[in-house]
């Protein structure tokens, strides 16, 4: 677009010119310029400057007098529309001094002769007039008269006359505004009329040819654009382009070639003019509509073949210019063309609303023009001739066309040229521009564009035809550069044939620039591309394709077999730079690494299988290696190497049928060294190798490379892989090949792993966790932990202890609140106790001894082989709760820590933990003898209520323990003891007798104590203290020394609070223990009052089969304060055995409170005549128990 | 006359790509099938852009390069059709039309229970449906 001159590349704009006055001719012109439109001014000092200006205009601009009796000589000339946009104003002003028209009358005469003059200049032209009266001082003032007479003279309208006052600010902004739309509106009317008056000529065809034709409408597209009409603009321009390709067939004036190129030169401004309109109205659609159409009406005109080159030329820029207006005008487009895409017709695709495509496609015409400009250039026999010929052509008066300026003398002469004579005239102007870097510039803007865009493809191919031109000019790094990022697309993408070619121009360009691992390399994977002659993938004819060659198996057998020479020292390759020959020899060993994602992994893809996960150490375990190549022809590796993360596992294999090199046999005999019969690669199949390794060191064992070895100097180091995660071969995967497993094994295949888990080595050291049945809660439990060492020597053992709840959560739990323990721990590690005499002497090893509740550390000793050491665990349990306990035992099998590894055994045991006695109680009271507790009468919350006792009265406290666990206990003693700092407020008997020597207690067997308890103080929760219980395991059966180790073990038993009241009556029934068949005797209920008020109390006697009652049987009686009432009964039992008694019923008036005696308390026993008993032993003490029991 | 046809993969890759032209261009008409993806994945990224052929499977003329015309056209596997053809005007009928029965080759050739999905297809029969396909196109309209 920078080509195109100024005047074309711009809209045009209104031009005037200031005469006279030059002092506020700069002011004056600046208001203009900076008005919307803008006006650009002529400013000229005086009236004689315009009359050089216009007359010189005139001999050039005056149509001939006749337009069609004249032959024209082209289609537009060159500089009419520079003419009028610099020189031909459409308003002249006259700028005259106020003085001057007020002033004395040859002032005013001067002025008249100047009018005079301006106007014989302009009027033929229909150039407008101004004339504008500057205040010359602020003072005077111009008379009406005056003015009027300067209107008169210079035949204006008053509205053509304007007062400009420079000295005061508000006048001169007004008067310059005045200016401005005078100027603008007299401007418009001229070029509109001028317009007007060529219209007329087109639109009465007025003239002969179509050269006239297309430079009339072109004039008044101009004239319209000044006006700011772009319709008309267009539509004119439009009509002169359709005209000039009308003119294409039929115009002879010119030679042929010439003609085409002044036909062509006309459209492309022509063109350039509607697509800048259409572009700047916002009309994209309509702007690419009719750039193809352009392309399409002038593509196929290609002239004569010579010059066929100024064709492609000409369409290069033709979508140059397209492209670079696209460009500008960007802004505009961008929010239009989405919903332009979206309603118009599907005709149109996306690119081509972009820059991009075009640059693309203009870099594509200029490689076109350099072929074709090539051919032009060996079409001409000697390159010198043309150089000389073609120096005094020039650009001739009209556009597109070039003639020859001949020196006559002073004067130049003008002579057309032959088409002969432009040919080469154009070949030696063409002979000056370097193209191949146009193109890359057009390219790259093109590739730009479309990385931003994201359209890599695009992209990437814009950048493959850039590095072609980069490798045309020999310029390799930038190529290289540019077809690394493409053929890493293709690669990505399964582009084999054109994946070909970029390699093809890879392998080019390092083999020019002398690398030869990189030529190596892209060889290699050029030899190793998944192309075959097969279908899907078609060769290519020779002369199509790059340096690469046709893409077909020939070809990559060629390439393996180039590179197999040179790696192998036979061939070397050539360097353009400094001219050396590169040879892979003992000064330049090659090394090739492939790793997972390099693009060589088709050359050869290691997998390596390890049999087993995990291996024992100094055990031999099988490992399989595979190789897999895909290069075209079989390979033979002369050597094998394979490194793990444990060097010394590294092992090599031999191929047998070469012999082994020196120096492999000298650097590396101690390593493991293999032999396989031969090492041949095959295409697509997997060479297999089994081998056993030995690891003596424990953890990991991973494989890491192999390295294979093809030649004195050449290796390819390759990454192995685990054939279970190994992914597929790039680019082959998307082929139809025969895939095999890379091991014998297909599970192993699927699974096989390049690592594997090295065990330690088997401890030799017994751990013996002694228990004995399980735990009770409370004793101190002892776990018995024996190290006994069976062939291994033990350093720095250690052993560590774990308690570990089996119902998972740790040994803690914060819901249950343990009122009795101050730590909250349910099981407790007490301690760790060594064997005796070991605790006392801790020398000779660094005596560790970490107890917490629930983890133990303790340091081991060294022990010898053979030798044993042990140690008690001692548990506490404080809940019933199994648990686990965890033992483990670290040690060296050496004093060297360093270097020699730790072994573990591990041992555990669940141990449950057992409640040893169970401990209740209950309350009763003396036998036949009732107190009336108030608060058991009350209905509400009997249930929680506690245990209620008779103040004063003797209650009894009998409380059993049971043995729950399955040893025999020992039982010492049983008592009741008050909680510290509670006083005792009752009156306890038996208390703190130790009444059983050794009580003996097997498993389910229950021990009773009865206790009497006479409460003294009235309290609604009188504490009684707990019962304390002090018990140990009965170890009389084992042998051992339970003497100091078995201490007795304390449970206390809570006693619940209890509610002491007064009774307010108290019923006592009183009978003898047994009877006598027919013997009578008395049954009385005792009723005491123990209140200070009088007590109504109703009683009633049931009948009794058994017995012959006398007495009353119900009755109400009153009870005195203080007092006892007695119901007395005389009783004769009929019947023998175990008999129910009267049941006599006694109800409290006051209290609302009945009673009745226990069936138990109402039963005797009779006899069928007296019986004979010994009771002479028998005292008060021995009947209780006996009740009690 | 149709000039290339190809089917393209999930990864963008070729899975089948055969020209049909005398000269010796099919490396550059593999270059345009490439390109051409980046329309189809524009097309199918943006379909607000492509409105009314939104559920669609063909996605009408991809772009013009100067002497071809690129269709394409997307299966509801997202496997791609690609059809470069050298007739300037074309009547998307008669593509909608070669695209049909193509699909139904396509269909049938990978419906071979010894073809593995995502490879190429090397089927004879398939290639021998296509060139009929191919010869055919345009008759339709012509006759």
């Amino acid at each position: 677009m920078e080509e195109y001159p100024e005047e074309l590349r711009t809209p045009p704009v209104t031009l005037i010119a200031l005469v006279g006055c030059p002092q506020h001719h700069p002011l004056i012109s600046t208001h203009l310029h900076s008005e919307q439109p803008p006006i650009n001014t002529l400013a000229l000092p005086d009236l004689s400057k315009i009359s050089l200006l216009l007359s010189s205009a005139d001999k050039n601009s005056l149509p001939p007098p006749d337009p069609s009796s004249i032959p024209t000589a082209g289609i537009l000339k060159r500089d009419w529309l520079l003419k009028h946009r610099t020189r031909v104003p459409a308003v002249v002003a006259a700028l005259f001094s106020s003085d001057h028209v007020s002033g004395d009358p040859a002032q005013w005469l001067q002025l008249c002769t100047d009018l005079e003059n301006l106007k014989a200049l302009i009027r033929p032209k229909n150039i407008k007039l101004v004339v504008i009266v500057v205040h010359s001082s602020s003072m005077d003032d111009i008379s009406e008269d005056g003015m009027i007479a300067l209107c008169k003279r210079a035949e204006l309208d008053s509205k053509c006359l304007v007062i400009f006052n420079p000295s005061d600010s508000s006048q001169l902004k007004q008067s310059l505004n005045k200016l401005g739309s005078t100027f603008a509106e007299l401007a418009n009317t001229y070029y509109r009329d001028e317009g007007r008056r060529i219209k007329t000529r087109v639109e009465k065809k007025s003239f002969n040819s179509n050269e006239l034709n297309i430079r009339y409408c072109f004039k008044v597209a101009v004239y319209a654009e000044f006006r700011r009409d772009w319709v008309e603009a267009l539509r004119f321009y439009e009509d002169a382009y359709h005209t000039l390709r009308e003119m294409i067939g039929t115009a002879n004036r010119l030679p042929v070639i010439q003609r085409l190129v002044e036909i062509k030169t006309v459209a492309e401004q022509l063109h350039f003019k509607i697509s800048t309109l259409l572009l700047h109205g916002g009309k994209v659609i309509e702007a690419v509509t009719w750039f193809r159409q352009h392309f399409a009406s002038y593509r196929k005109l290609l002239g004569a073949a010579e010059a066929i080159f100024l064709h492609w030329e000409w369409m290069s820029r033709q979508f140059l210019v397209f492209a670079e207006l696209l460009e500008t005008s960007s802004k505009a487009i961008h929010s239009n063309s989405n919903s332009a895409l979206g309603t118009s017709e599907r005709s149109f695709t996306e690119w081509e609303f972009h820059p991009a495509y075009y640059y693309q496609l203009a870099g594509h015409y200029l490689k076109e023009k350099t072929k074709s400009f090539e051919l032009s250039l060996s079409m001409l026999q000697n390159a010198d001739e043309i150089d000389g010929s073609s120096e005094s052509v020039t650009p001739s008066v009209y556009v597109g066309q070039f003639a020859r300026l001949l020196e006559q003398g002073d004067a130049f002469a003008v002579q057309p040229l032959t088409d002969e004579e432009y040919t080469r005239y154009a070949i030696a102007e063409g002979k000056r521009f370097q193209d191949s870097f146009e193109i890359i510039a057009l390219l790259k803007k093109s590739y730009e564009s479309y990385i931003n865009l994201k359209a890599q493809r695009m992209a990437s191919h814009c950048g493959f035809l850039m590095a072609q031109e980069y490798f045309a000019v020999s310029d390799f790094s930038n190529a290289k550069q540019l077809l690394d990022g493409v053929a890493a697309l293709y690669r990505q993408e399964g582009w084999v044939t054109l994946l070909w070619e970029v390699l093809g121009f890879l392998r080019e360009c390092s083999r020019k620039c002398g690398i030869l691992k990189e030529f190596i390399e892209y060889s290699l994977e050029m030899a190793a591309l998944p192309v075959s002659s097969g279908t899907g993938v078609q060769s290519f004819r020779a002369n199509e394709c790059g340096p690469a060659g046709p893409a077909s198996l020939a070809q990559r057998e060629n390439i393996h077999k180039e590179v197999f020479q040179l790696v192998s020292g036979e061939t070397g390759v050539v360097s353009v730079e400094d001219n050396s020959d590169l040879k892979v020899n003992r000064e330049n060993p090659l090394h090739l690494e492939i790793d997972l994602v390099s693009p060589l992994r088709m050359v050869l893809l290691a997998s390596v299988a390890f049999h087993e996960q995990i291996i024992k150490p100094g055990v031999p375990a099988l490992i399989t290696l595979s190789l897999l190549s895909q290069l075209p022809l079989t390979v033979d590796i002369d050597q094998l190497e394979v490194q793990f993360n444990q060097s010394e596992c590294n092992f090599i294999i031999i191929n047998a049928q070469k012999p082994p090199s020196a120096e492999i046999s000298n650097s590396q005999q101690s390593r493991q060294v293999e032999s396989a019969p031969s090492l041949v690669l095959v295409t697509n199949k997997w060479l297999r190798l089994t081998y056993a390794i030995k690891s003596e060191q424990s953890g990991k064992l991973e494989c890491i490379y192999v390295i294979a070895k093809m030649g004195p100097h050449f290796t390819i180091c390759c990454r192995a892989e685990s054939p279970a995660s190994m992914d597929d071969l790039p680019l082959w995967k998307f082929e139809d090949r025969v895939e095999t497993f890379p091991t014998k094994d297909p599970a192993l295949a699927f699974s096989g792993q390049k690592l594997a888990q090295v065990e330690e080595p088997d401890p030799q050291v017994d751990l013996i966790l002694g228990a004995t049945g399980p735990a009770l809660v409370g004793e101190c439990f002892v776990i018995p932990v024996t190290v006994a060492s069976k062939g291994h020597d033990i350093f720095s053992g250690e052993l560590k202890i774990n308690l570990v709840d089996v119902r998972g959560g740790g040994l803690f739990s914060p819901r249950e609140a343990e009122p009795f323990s101050m730590d909250n721990h349910h099981v407790e590690l007490l301690g760790v106790n060594g064997p005796e005499g070991e605790d006392e002497s801790p020398v000779g090893y660094d005596k560790i001894k970490k107890i917490q509740q629930s983890f133990g550390l303790v340091s081991v000793p060294v022990l010898q082989d053979g030798e044993s050491w042990s140690c008690k665990l001692e548990i506490k349990w404080h809940r019933p709760k199994p648990i686990m306990v965890f033992v483990s035992l670290g040690y060296f099998r050496d004093s060297n820590e360093m270097t020699s590894q730790k072994i573990h055994v591990h041992k555990n045991l669940q141990i449950e933990g057992k409640t040893a006695v169970l401990i209740s109680h209950h309350f009763m009271l003396p036998f036949r003898q009732d107190p009336l507790l108030l608060s058991k009468l009350k209905p509400v919350s009997s249930s929680d209520q506690g245990t209620s006792l008779p103040l004063k009265e003797t209650s009894i406290l009998c409380v059993s323990a049971k043995n729950c666990s399955e040893v025999p206990l020992q039982l010492q003693s049983m008592s009741i003891e008050m909680d510290d700092d509670v006083e005792r407020s009752f009156t306890l008997h038996h208390s703190g007798e130790d009444i059983f020597g050794p009580a003996y207690l097997v498993p389910g067997e229950e021990f009773k104590k009865v206790f009497t308890v006479i409460p003294e103080v009235e309290s609604s929760n009188l504490n009684l203290g707990s019962v304390s219980l002090r018990w140990r395991r009965n170890l009389q059966s084992k042998d051992q020394s339970s003497s100091t180790a078995e201490a007795w073990v304390l449970t206390r038993h809570k006693l619940p609070d209890v509610n002491v009241e007064l009774s307010p009556l108290v019923l006592t029934v009183d009978c003898p223990p047994y009877a006598i068949l027919g013997d009578p005797f008395t049954y009385s209920v005792k009723i005491r009052n123990q209140t200070q008020l009088l007590q109504e109390v109703k009683f009633s006697l049931a009948d009794a089969q058994s017995f012959v009652i006398s007495g009353s049987h119900s009755d109400t009686v009153f009870v005195l304060p203080k007092s006892e009432h007695v119901l007395g009964y005389k009783i004769v039992p009929l019947a023998s055995g175990l008999q129910q008694l009267p049941r006599v019923t006694v109800i409290s008036v006051r209290y609302s409170a009945g009673f009745q005696p226990s069936n138990v308390a109402s039963t005797v026993f009779v006899f069928p005549t007296k019986p004979h008993f010994k009771t002479a032993d028998m005292g008060d003490k021995g009947m209780e128990s006996i009740v009690a029991d | 006359m149709i000039a290339c046809v190809a089917v393209i993969g999930h990864q963008n890759n070729p899975l089948y790509i055969q020209s049909f032209t005398e000269a010796d261009d099919a490396l550059k008409l593999h270059h345009i099938v490439h390109c051409s993806l980046d329309v189809v994945e524009e097309r199918v990224n943006n379909p607000k852009k492509s409105g009314p052929t939104l559920n669609e499977t063909f996605l009408g003329l991809l772009y013009p390069t100067e002497n071809y015309k690129v269709y394409g056209y997307l299966t509801n596997t997202k496997v791609k059709f690609i059809l470069v053809t050298t007739d300037l005007d074309v009547r998307d009928a008669d593509v909608r039309n070669f695209f049909r029965r193509f699909h139904a080759a396509y269909v049938d050739a990978v419906s071979n229970p010894f073809h593995v999905p995502g490879k190429k297809i090397t089927s004879k029969t398939f290639a021998e449906r296509v060139s009929n396909i191919v010869k055919s196109f345009g008759l339709s309209s012509a006759g």
